[in-house]
């Protein structure tokens, strides 16, 4: 944690820097940006681990903010070979005091080498096919299907790239200050060596990747996009990694949450799509993969049974108070796994869109077939000149055994008014 | 009556032969590219666009405004370039298209049908030319309509799938062979949106400044493109790479 504030302010002191140099020549730089508001409010769930914890020890353990609101101002500032995204953000709890951060987002600069150009830096490097699950964007690994999309941070990284007219290749050193023994908590945070090689065959792209991680070692991936008519897009992705980041239940003290990232054995993840446009801008995409780094059904069932075990303790009558406390912590550490980027191994996803003049209309749906648990978003946005207003629900659904019905939240509301200039 | 209407024929035939117009393909050739003259002029080039929609009732709706990289073999690079779609690309390479959303720093395929088509749709912004996606036919002689003095309209079919509009009925002065208007239809053989090119110099043209876009399809709004600026620019192969997209050259 020490090592990331450090990292953070040594970030923003070049930023700052950078950004006082590309004032200096305010001239010839670019600079452009967006004011964001947004609030959100959640719908606590009555049910699952954490509302049982929250019964148990209210004064111990907290439910989700019932609102939260947020102002933001990304500023982006382009000059010569700099480029620098800077995030300034004021979040307020409902009930609970501000807190205000400055993070930078993006801050690189490039430079060309004969056919090789090259960048240093923090930057956002977004690779592979997919919409709702992208198992080869082995880079940045971004978070998916979020309620309104936003720059995301940049890794630390080196990268080479070289083009021509049909071909791509791009080597990719991410998180090169990482020299950590134990694994990282998320596997896009360790160091890593990637390349992707880039082929345009007409209709169809051709996309192959390779990486190597300094924990999960070698992973190799395809992926292709095909327009096979007017209206039809295809596209797939596959990857199989040596070894993989997972949720273990290793901890056994009382007083410690018992979950820990550990590794896993070799892994695939695979995705198949399809998005269909028509005239009127209706859009229909529909997606299939499966995730071999989430936590597969068996081990699910034994989270279930210690959620069962955990409740069935606490519900005794006479307990003392350090034991309530204590269940109630487990209870709330139950949670830590449902965190991951995908809960259940297999997939379905859909969603349908359509575009009238200034208006998006958007609703999908992602369905877990293991135990039918459905996430489903309706939004509606409207875009002016500058103004671009987003109303956003999703509802987290299924039958009471789905991991779904365990999340924090059961409903989230999102509204969001962002200018740009 | 049989043989006087053959000869009637066969003299309207010979009339319709002898006419400069009504030769062969070529002859559409070098009208499409004395037209395409005062919309691109030769060679590679960077346009800067300025986009107006207005409402109904003439009031403004919404500006854009987007820079151009038009190259040989139907390559074009749009860069969107106002505070609303800052950051947005869009490539085009022949048939193929590719889309660059800011933020994401992902090129993704999109198919023909998810280009623009609302009110300027990409294809309108970035198509500087008709004599490389277009054949067709010399209809005749016909009044220019609004603009005084007489037009030869030509009926166009597009040659390549990817073109915004596959029928495009266009009119051209016939002096100068300036383009003075034009009926754009979809595939789907419906009128999308009829186009009038507004000259720099009306008694001696050297160049459209304006196209003016009136929708027929489904909003009625109009949408003024404004060519800001035009000048030779040759980009290198490496840009027209769709992996490029994520990369942000100084444009200076």
């Amino acid at each position: 944690m020490h090592r990331t504030h450090v990292s953070h302010r040594w970030w923003a002191r070049v930023a700052g820097a950078a950004l006082l140099m590309a004032s200096a020549h305010v001239h010839a730089a670019e600079f452009s940006g967006q004011w964001r508001l947004t609030h959100q409010a959640i719908d606590t769930n009555p049910q699952g681990p954490l509302a049982a914890a929250h019964a148990l020890r209210s004064d111990l353990i907290d439910l989700p903010a019932a609102g939260t609101s947020v102002v933001e101002a990304e500023l982006q500032a382009h000059w010569r070979f700099l480029q620098a995204n800077v995030l300034l953000t004021s979040t307020t709890p409902h009930g609970m005091a501000t807190h205000t951060q400055a993070q930078v987002q993006e801050l690189f600069a490039n430079a060309d080498a004969g056919d090789w150009q090259f960048s240093i830096g923090r930057k956002v490097v977004s690779w592979d096919v997919g919409y709702g699950f992208r198992p080869n964007d082995v880079v940045q690994q971004e978070t998916r299907r979020t309620l309104l999309a936003v720059t995301p941070q940049g890794r630390p990284l080196l990268q080479a790239e070289t083009f021509d007219a049909d071909t791509a290749t791009s080597i990719v050193w991410v998180n090169p200050q990482s020299h950590q023994d134990a694994p990282p908590t998320l596997s896009g945070d360790e160091a890593a060596l990637a390349v992707r090689w880039y082929q345009r065959s007409g209709a169809r792209d051709d996309h192959l990747f390779a990486r190597w991680g300094q924990h999960t070692r070698a992973s190799l991936g395809a992926a292709v996009a095909w327009v096979a008519t007017d209206e039809l897009e295809l596209h797939a992705s596959a990857r199989w990694s040596q070894r993989h980041l997972t949720w273990q239940p290793t901890g056994t003290a009382p007083a410690e949450n018992p979950w820990h990232i550990g590794m896993g054995g070799s892994a695939t993840q695979w995705l198949v799509g399809a998005h269909w446009t028509g005239a009127q801008q209706q859009g229909l995409m529909v997606e299939w993969w499966h995730d071999g780094t989430a936590m597969a059904d068996r081990d699910w069932d034994h989270w279930r049974q210690r959620n069962t075990a955990l409740q069935q303790a606490a519900a005794q009558p006479g307990l003392p108070d350090a034991l309530r406390s204590g269940l109630a912590g487990q209870l709330a550490w139950q949670t830590t796994p449902l965190g991951g980027s995908s809960l259940r191994r297999n997939n379905v996803f859909v969603r349908a869109s359509w575009q009238y003049e200034a208006w998006q209309l958007a609703w999908d749906t992602l369905y877990m077939p293991a135990d039918h648990g459905q996430i489903g978003t309706v939004s509606a946005q409207w875009q002016a000149d500058q103004w671009r207003l987003t109303l956003a629900w999703r509802r987290l659904g299924g039958p009471q055994q789905a991991l779904t019905s365990a999340l924090p939240s059961r409903h989230t509301w999102l509204f969001a008014a962002v200018w740009a200039f | 009556m049989y043989s006087q209407h053959s000869h009637i024929g066969l003299a309207l035939l010979a009339c319709l032969t002898s006419a400069p117009w009504a030769h062969a393909a070529d002859t559409v050739d070098s009208l499409l590219q004395a037209a395409d003259r005062y919309r691109s002029g030769p060679g590679k080039l960077q346009v800067d666009t300025q986009v107006t929609v207005f409402n109904r009732d003439g009031s403004p709706d919404k500006e854009r405004r987007y820079t151009v990289f038009v190259q040989e073999q139907q390559r074009s690079l749009v860069l969107m370039r106002s505070p609303a779609e800052h950051g947005q690309k869009v490539l085009m390479l022949g048939d193929d298209f590719w889309l660059l959303l800011p933020g994401s720093q992902r090129p993704v395929r999109i198919t023909p049908s998810q280009k623009l088509l609302g009110d300027a749709s990409t294809g309108d912004i970035a198509t500087m030319s008709w004599s490389q996606d277009y054949g067709g036919t010399v209809v005749g002689e016909e009044p220019c309509g609004d603009t005084p003095g007489t037009c030869l309209r030509l009926s166009l079919q597009a040659q390549r799938k990817g073109v915004t509009y596959q029928h495009i009925e266009l009119w051209i002065g016939k002096t100068r062979k300036e383009p003075v208007k034009a009926d754009l239809y979809v595939q789907s053989e419906k009128l999308a949106k009829q186009a009038i090119f507004l000259m720099d110099n009306a008694k001696a043209p050297t160049q459209v400044t304006d196209m003016v876009l009136r929708d027929r399809l489904s909003n009625h709004k109009e949408t003024r493109v404004r060519y800001v600026s035009r000048q030779t620019r040759a980009v290198p192969d490496a840009w027209l790479n769709p992996m490029f997209l994520a990369r942000n050259p100084s444009l200076e």
